[in-house]
């Protein structure tokens, strides 16, 4: 069975540098795109919907900016939530043998 | 080789493909229709039929395009029929300004005193109350994105509408759900609000 993981989260581990961590200092000023700008792509950031230099360029820009880093935070703990919420099936090897039972049924010729 | 034999092998191909390329999805197919079934037996169905479907339209399936859209095309396209619902199509603003928003319910959480409420409180409880009390329009995206980690594409084509109605449906989904929760938190007495914030009411959703 394949191991669920958010795109997000896939795509943030797999960036260079990992994610931002908690104890990390935060200057008081952020370099590049202006807050605004980070704060109208943050859920396109989170899904990993973005370019990959407009990821990089988000990624550094939440790192060091004391304003968006707890947004971002807040967001993504929001997100690891809804995603950890998907029901798992009581008995997955009855359905399936149910199932290949019926496709049998139905003409297939292995299973 | 007579007519039959040839009949036969080219079957076995297609059921062995079948086989290997969709039977393959049957977890994430069944935590799909989980998604949309209250009724765990009533998903069984939604999958079984699902399926079988798959199965008889297993020839106009093309080979390298994405298998488990197509399967969750057709689980989606199967609730809907066997439930007899309409689709329902809901207004939503520009996902820019959806976007934005998500700015003020944090703020609202931070001075509320909910900032770190995902993480300190466990809300599976409430997370699938709130889940399922969303519009529909907003209830499938949070499924198929949130839940089911499909893209916008992949959803935009599954739900047969632009990408950025996708995207402006999820982030308002989001923020509803959000609001739900917090207003949850408040009502269970899992963080004191500061006085005068920490409080939504109808008509900021």
């Amino acid at each position: 069975m394949k191991k669920f993981i958010p795109r997000w989260l896939a795509r943030l581990f797999s960036m260079k540098g990992g994610m931002p961590s908690a104890s990390m200092p935060m200057p008081m000023s952020a370099p590049m795109l202006d807050c605004e700008s980070v704060m109208r792509q943050l859920w396109d950031y989170l899904d990993a919907e973005l370019t990959p230099e407009r990821m990089e360029e988000i990624r550094m820009h939440i790192e060091v900016c004391k304003r968006c880093y707890p947004q971002y935070q807040f967001e993504r703990s929001f997100l690891d939530a809804v995603a950890a919420r998907g029901r798992t099936h009581s008995d997955p090897e009855r359905l399936r043998a149910n199932l290949l039972a019926a496709l049998r049924s139905n003409g297939l010729s292995e299973a | 080789m007579d007519n039959d034999t040839a009949f036969n092998e080219g079957q076995r191909g297609r059921d062995h493909e079948f086989l290997v390329e969709a039977l393959c999805w049957l977890p994430e197919v069944t935590r799909f229709a989980l998604s949309l079934e209250r009724d765990e037996a009533d998903a069984d169905d939604l999958v079984q039929e699902t399926f079988l479907k798959a199965y008889e339209a297993w020839h106009t399936y093309m080979p390298g395009t994405e298998c488990r859209g197509w399967l969750f095309t057709i689980c989606r396209n199967t609730f809907y029929k066997r439930r007899q619902r309409e689709e329902r199509h809901v207004s939503c603003d520009d996902p820019e300004l959806e976007a934005l928003a998500a700015v003020a319910v944090h703020a609202s959480a931070q001075q509320g005193g909910y900032a770190d409420l995902f993480t300190r409180f466990d809300l599976s409880d409430a997370i699938d109350a709130s889940i399922a009390a969303l519009p529909e329009a907003f209830h499938e995206v949070v499924i198929l994105i949130d839940v089911n980690g499909q893209s916008y594409e992949s959803a935009a084509a599954l739900l047969g509408v632009p990408i950025g109605t996708v995207r402006s449906r999820l982030f308002r989904a989001r923020r509803l759900l959000q609001i739900a929760l917090i207003n949850h938190a408040r009502d269970a007495g899992l963080v004191r609000p500061q006085p005068n914030t920490g409080v939504f009411g109808q008509g900021s959703q």
